[in-house]
């Protein structure tokens, strides 16, 4: 779900990158209004190299396999930082393995990362509720996953089919464009959905500090 | 896990000597120029200066195409796709599939502009350390939180990496194995992911106080660890220059797929 270089026109990436700036700004912003706002860096930094790793893990869905993405988990547990944290990886990504681009940077940031904090607030749902509901928390936890991927997918398809360099695509074809890639991601959003609601709850259980946010 | 990036940072080249600020500011911006082309005559004349760059870099021809193995499988879903899907004017039929000349033109032109990308990030990542680099994004303005978090996490995905591959090597030799979607297969993979990320957070609180102790917060700003000479200024002016020029011609050849297309 990363865009490459040289496919996008210079104005569409010149407007990733000012949405990235504007979000990244106000995410720095939330977190210097923190009591300690150093606190939260190392913690931040550590699971961002940790999600950066764990997407390395592939889903078996036969004939093929999956890899994780996780922007819904991430934006859960990191909040404010998920934003600058995804940013990172997705540098890292792209200065390393040449997935995504450089200067598609900004793009690929909002495509994973507004559905991230779009996850940290279905995420914080789950407080609303008067008792305590394991039932509920899962499909909380569920939601939060699948939305932020299914998120992802719709900004991912929408770019890349509206910003094709081609002028002569018919609308037929575009149509059957979305379609066959939103169908081909949809096993995706419940693998996703599924691990982070399966994630939370080995969280809660081992270590559930992690799950109060950085 | 090996990164492979700084596999020949100590070769003697131009862009190796090039400072880093001044490589950040001239190579992005050649960067940029590049996603502006959209005419024929000038995505030629990017051919030349990447090979030409490529060359004087003096990195190896067979570490360029290595790097590009991974995203070259984007190309190929397109390269694949947009001749039948895209255009008017049919040059080839194939069975019941007609290719056409706009579709075609349209994958020489995204090839060209993402193959020469790429060839130029490679230079600029592979001749400078990655550390360097980011600490000279700092230098030239990258908010303090962000170089911190990209350098510490840096610092760590190398060893979690590692993490992962013995967690994974005990799986494989405890019995599991991953051949099928499963609910339990999907709980043993989220469990592993949990473990990694457990770790990475128990680890992050040692790391936080040994910043302290360290005296973290109190650094100096990483301006005064970069010193450009004359010769700096020099390349960066005619990077810039290259990069202009870029942009000037395709607007006087008529930036546009119709350019391309004439």
């Amino acid at each position: 779900m990363h865009i490459p270089d040289g496919i996008l026109p210079i104005s569409v990436n010149a407007g990733g990158y000012a949405a990235t700036a504007a979000v990244t700004w106000y995410s720095i912003r939330k977190i210097k209004q923190k009591e300690n706002p150093r606190e939260g860096i190392p913690k931040a930094s550590l699971l961002t190299a940790a999600f950066f790793v764990v997407s390395w893990i592939h889903i078996p869905v036969p004939p093929t396999s999956v890899h994780l993405v996780l922007n819904g988990l991430l934006g859960a547990l990191l909040g404010y930082y998920a934003f600058p944290a995804i940013l990172i990886g997705l540098f890292f990504q792209a200065v390393m393995f040449g997935h995504g681009g450089l200067t598609t940077l900004g793009i690929n940031a909002v495509i994973m990362g507004l559905p991230a904090i779009l996850a940290y607030y279905i995420f914080r749902l789950r407080k609303l509720g008067s008792k305590e509901s394991p039932k509920q928390d899962g499909a909380f936890d569920f939601l939060a996953g699948a939305v932020a991927v299914g998120v992802s997918v719709a900004i991912f398809v929408g770019i890349l089919v509206t910003n094709l360099p081609a002028d002569f695509i018919s609308a037929a074809a575009e149509r059957a464009a979305i379609y066959t890639m939103a169908i081909a991601h949809l096993p995706l959003l419940g693998i996703e959905g599924a691990i982070t609601s399966l994630l939370v709850v080995f969280l809660r259980r081992v270590r559930p500090g992690i799950l109060d946010g950085v | 896990m090996k990164l492979g990036l700084d596999e020949y940072i100590n070769l003697d080249s131009p862009f190796h000597r090039w400072e880093a600020r001044y490589k950040l500011i001239g190579l992005i911006t050649l960067i940029f120029a590049f996603s502006f082309v959209r005419d024929l005559r000038m995505l030629l004349t990017m051919v030349g200066v990447t090979v030409a760059i490529y060359v004087i870099s003096r990195l190896p021809a067979s570490f360029m195409l290595r790097r590009l193995r991974f995203p070259s499988f984007f190309l190929l879903a397109l390269v694949l796709t947009l001749p039948f899907l895209s255009g008017q004017t049919v040059v080839l039929s194939i069975g019941p599939l007609d290719v056409y000349r706009e579709g075609l033109l349209t994958v020489v032109l995204i090839a060209i502009r993402f193959i020469s990308i790429l060839t130029i990030a490679l230079v600029l990542f592979a001749t400078t350390p990655l550390l360097t680099t980011i600490k000279a994004m700092r230098a030239l303005g990258l908010p303090g939180i962000m170089a911190d978090m990209a350098l510490l996490a840096l610092r760590y995905i190398q060893e979690i990496g590692q993490d992962l591959k013995k967690m994974q090597m005990s799986m494989r030799l405890r019995g599991f194995r991953k051949r099928r979607l499963s609910l339990h297969g999907l709980r043993t993979l989220a469990w592993l992911g949990g473990s990694i990320l457990v770790h990475s957070y128990e680890r992050s609180e040692w790391v936080y106080k040994a910043m302290i102790l360290r005296g973290y917060g109190h650094a100096p700003h990483p301006r005064a660890e970069f010193q450009a000479c004359r010769r700096d200024v020099v390349t960066l002016g005619i990077v810039l220059l290259i990069a202009a020029g870029f942009i000037t011609g395709d607007i006087l050849f008529g930036h546009g797929t119709s350019a391309l297309l004439q």
